[in-house]
């Protein structure tokens, strides 16, 4: 089973006025589960994205796709990164909780569908 | 390069090294004899496979360029074989190699053409994987791949992609080159010192990709270091006389020997400033020093050549403060006459802090804002804020980090200008009462 580990966009607001310390210490918690992620092998992938003030949207105005500045979704709402991971429900939840234990911002856990049918 | 050839379990560093000697040697041997450097790379990164998996178990054979043109010959019959009626196609008015002899006759022939192979073969290749038909990801990949002798997998986990994209980008490069009708030769002048530029630009390519983001857990990003010197050291090799190659070599040695102090024991980024200089590698720099000492005046003077004496001038400084700083900004009054850019005068702009003070560079940075090459980048804010900062304006400085912050697309270099950015902030720690109890220990 894959699930996506999501985290979202409001973090970095949320972390303004913490002391460089705080700070320091969520960047090794991240850098930290993400090389045991990868060297236990549950990781499939993971990235973080750029900030969403650096977003362009595509619409489709008068019949034609027009890129706009800004991102679709609200700011805290918008996807800053993720971790796929090839693990059971259990372990995806408890991989969440490490950074939303220290963070206090929640992240969210997503089954992947498969791309063949269930045995 | 042991006597020991057989029998013994040999190490992996001893094949891949001699792999990556030969490798350039076999194909070229190949495309001399066939014309075809589509298929005989294809033929060679075979071989080269085979021999990744056979040699550490089985021992390195007695003679290994001549096992690798022998196993590459069987897998080119093998192919033409299997696609004989597509080959005839592409090639009609080439001579047919599926009526002639056996692989096995095919690789004694050839070794007579590798016994006589030159450094030429070498730098043909280059030329060719280097070709201006492609872009820059494709130059790389190939490059690394035909001259730099390593596998696809190895190309994919430097560059941190799926194996299928580099092996779709190889399968693209190449045919490019047929569809330009690039040649298996030297360059000849005029287009020799243009084409020549392009290959340098290449090299710098694959050691930055390896440089900006060589931290932390990503072990195999010190691989393309390691391999854009190699090449870069044996194109200086072959073209002793080209300045700007030998300004690039030592470019590169004096940058890399401040690799170990440029991350933190977190793998977090150390600016210049901070860095532990007793962690410097002195061998390199004196390397690098002595190929600049050797370099400078000997051809016209270039920006490679440029780069690496302001790259000495930091390195040769026992502190920070030690730094030359006049003489750096010499240099890059010099840089900015022969190869002006915008990305040189934001570097011009640091040295013009040092020497005439903050104010005097950020002034340089405010031309830069209307720039539509760098107004937008955070390489601008993020030496906007450090001048802010030196300058003492520190509200300015917090804000200029934290856009910069934004605008990154690096995560070492976002969660470096972040921590600049709240150290300059005062925290409010009666508003987080609870923050001790979340610290990681």
């Amino acid at each position: 089973m894959k699930y996506m580990i999501m985290m979202f966009g409001g973090l970095g607001a949320a972390t303004q006025n913490r002391s460089p310390e705080w700070i320091a210490g969520m960047h090794q918690l991240l850098m930290k589960l993400d090389a045991e992620l990868k060297e236990s092998g549950e990781c499939v992938a993971s990235d973080a994205l750029a900030d969403p003030s650096q977003a362009k949207t595509v619409r489709f105005v008068d019949s034609a796709p027009v890129p706009t500045d800004g991102p679709f979704a609200e700011v805290k709402e918008s996807l800053a990164g993720y971790w796929v991971v090839e693990v059971d429900e259990e372990r995806a939840l408890q991989i969440a909780s490490r950074v939303v234990g220290y963070t206090e911002y929640p992240m969210e856990v997503r089954r992947i569908m498969e791309h063949s049918a269930q045995p | 390069m042991t006597g020991v050839r057989s029998g013994a379990v040999t190490g992996q560093q001893e094949v891949e090294d001699l792999l990556r000697e030969f490798a350039p040697q076999v194909l070229a041997a190949l495309i001399r004899r066939y014309g075809q450097f589509d298929a005989c790379e294809d033929a060679v990164q075979e071989a080269l496979l085979a021999a990744t998996r056979q040699w550490p178990g089985e021992g390195i054979p007695e003679r290994p360029r001549s096992w690798l043109l022998a196993v590459a010959s069987r897998a080119l019959v093998d192919a033409w074989r299997a696609d004989s009626a597509r080959r005839r196609r592409e090639t009609a008015a080439a001579l047919d190699p599926t009526d002639r002899a056996p692989a096995a006759g095919l690789a004694a022939h050839l070794i007579a053409d590798l016994a006589g192979g030159d450094g030429d073969d070498t730098l043909a290749l280059l030329f060719l994987c280097c070709h201006p038909a492609l872009s820059p990801p494709s130059q790389l990949a190939l490059t690394l791949r035909a001259v730099g002798g390593l596998t696809t997998a190895q190309i994919a986990a430097a560059f941190l992609v799926p194996e299928a994209t580099i092996a779709k980008r190889i399968v693209r490069a190449k045919q490019r080159i047929r569809d330009a009708g690039a040649r298996f030769e030297l360059p000849g002048q005029p287009q020799r010192t243009e084409r020549l530029g392009v290959v340098l630009h290449v090299l710098y390519l694959i050691f930055n990709e390896g440089y900006t983001t060589s931290s932390g857990p990503v072990l195999q990003r010190a691989d393309l270091i390691a391999e854009a010197i190699r090449l870069t050291r044996l194109l200086h090799r072959l073209l002793p006389g080209e300045a700007e190659a030998a300004g690039l070599l030592a470019l590169m040695l004096l940058t890399d020997a401040r690799r170990a102090a440029r991350t933190d024991a977190d793998g977090r980024i150390v600016s210049l400033a901070d860095q532990r200089r007793d962690l410097w590698d002195t061998a390199a720099i004196a390397e690098g020093q002595a190929i600049l000492t050797q370099t400078l005046g000997s051809g016209p003077v270039g920006p490679y050549q440029l780069q690496a004496a302001i790259a000495a001038l930091h390195d040769e400084a026992t502190s920070a403060a030690a730094t030359d700083w006049p003489q750096i900004l010499a240099l890059y009054d010099v840089l900015t006459a022969i190869a002006p850019g915008p990305v040189v005068t934001l570097s011009r702009a640091v040295a013009l802090a040092h020497v005439h003070g903050p104010r005097a560079g950020l002034a340089l940075l405010g031309t830069l804002d209307t720039d539509g090459r760098l107004a937008h980048t955070h390489r601008l804010e993020a030496v906007r804020a450090h001048l802010l900062e030196q300058a003492g304006d520190t509200t300015a400085a917090r804000d200029s980090y934290l856009r910069a912050a934004k605008m990154t697309a690096s995560l070492p270099e976002q969660r470096y200008l972040e921590l600049r950015a709240v150290r300059l902030h005062q925290p409010r720690p009666a508003q987080q009462p609870d923050q001790a109890s979340h610290r990681t220990p």
